[in-house]
């Protein structure tokens, strides 16, 4: 009975190794923990701030071109640094001879897209964002089809269109740039750049209803 | 008896060595997948935002038919549409994500047909005095936009095809 008692008692604790082993297994993984989650946390962070810009990036194309396709007719103007400043003129809905005009611009210092004065979306660019973090519009224009488009078969065809297409067609190009600056020493800049496109066809330039409806 | 039974469990209170490597696998284990869940939670994102895309391209090129067919008539090679054309023709060619900014290696590129320009008759409207068909009432144009999804776990290329429909009246109607 005294030998057992002996050889369980062996068995109480940690020898060193055993202790050392663990200690050291243990803050290997807390090392590799903390350095994917960190990676993870920067991954995560990105990937958030690339899709609040991809929604604003299409919820500025859906208005525009929902606009653009009940437009009578649109009228474009340089505005400054790639950007347009676009007056769509539209009848008034209830009174059909009235023609109405949205005024669509960039506003390069807040980064955003006004319409009549005001931000198409109050939530953006995003109040909390982090040191660093800022976004950018690279490009706003209206373009008729052909004139800036990176498909050089799109701009020989627009030669051979004639001239009532070419003034009804116009191409969206919206670009957005999200910026992420380096804050500590070691870590580098990090942007991307998203462009969005929209093509419509305004088809009541070509219409009688021009003018108004007044029958 | 008792002093057998206080030998054998004189350790309950505290954790052996092996106890600590079970737990620090299981943990580790528990950690691989939340990491690989949420790599898959941004891929199935980023494969959204890709189809967000690809509707815009389908609706844009409908809007460029509907344009033709409203004030510049097409002709009748191209009311054929442009199905059997060869894939990656620059005309059909267009960027859906640019992925990774550093490299263009990863950028994904959609494959845009249409299919026939079809005209759409209505006995209503009558018939044409000279070839005696039945006039038309609107043109139908189809548009298909395809692209292959990055390579997943599952071995193979995932074709993905977003098919558009769009109609139209010449403005002479």
């Amino acid at each position: 009975m005294k030998l057992l008692e002996r050889r369980c008692g062996r068995e109480d604790g940690w020898t060193f190794i055993e202790a050392t082993l663990s200690v050291v297994i243990m803050a290997i993984m807390v090392l590799g923990l903390t350095i994917v989650l960190m990676a993870f946390r920067e991954q995560l962070d990105r990937s958030w701030a690339v899709r609040v810009m991809d929604q604003y990036g299409n919820d500025v194309m859906e208005e525009l071109t929902h606009d653009l396709r009940n437009a009578t007719d649109v009228t474009v103007r340089p505005s400054g640094s790639n950007t347009s400043r676009i007056d769509i003129k539209y009848l008034d809905p209830i009174r059909h001879t009235i023609l109405l005009t949205s005024r669509y611009r960039a506003d390069l210092r807040n980064s955003r897209i006004e319409k009549d004065g005001r931000a198409l979306d109050p939530q953006f660019p995003p109040r909390d964002m982090g040191r660093g973090e800022s976004y950018e519009i690279v490009q706003f224009t209206l373009t008729p089809y052909g004139t800036d488009t990176p498909n050089l078969l799109e701009r020989q065809d627009s030669f051979r269109r004639n001239e009532k297409f070419l003034n009804a067609s116009w191409d969206i190009r919206f670009k957005l740039r999200y910026n992420r600056l380096a804050i500590e020493e070691g870590e580098n800049n990090w942007s991307v750049e998203k462009e969005y496109f929209n093509r419509v066809y305004v088809r009541n330039m070509n219409l009688v209803v021009q003018n108004g409806i007044t029958e | 008896m008792r002093k057998f039974k206080h030998g054998l469990h004189g350790d309950a209170g505290s954790i052996d060595f092996v106890q600590v490597i079970v737990g620090l696998i299981i943990v580790g284990a528990a950690c691989v997948g939340t990491f690989q869940a949420l790599q898959f939670g941004n891929n199935q994102l980023n494969a959204q935002m890709r189809y967000r895309s690809a509707i815009s391209i389908a609706r844009s090129y409908v809007e460029y038919w509907q344009g033709r067919i409203h004030a510049d008539s097409p002709t009748m090679g191209e009311m054929d549409g442009n199905l059997l054309t060869a894939p990656g023709q620059a005309r059909n060619r267009y960027l859906l994500d640019r992925r990774d900014p550093l490299t263009d290696v990863d950028d994904i590129y959609c494959d845009v047909r249409y299919g026939k320009i079809v005209a759409v008759p209505n006995a209503e409207l009558g018939t044409n005095k000279e070839t005696g068909k039945t006039l038309t009432s609107h043109f139908v144009i189809r548009v298909a936009v395809s692209w292959i999804e990055p390579s997943s776990d599952k071995g193979y290329q995932e074709q993905n095809v977003v098919e558009f429909q769009g109609s139209m009246v010449p403005a002479s109607f």
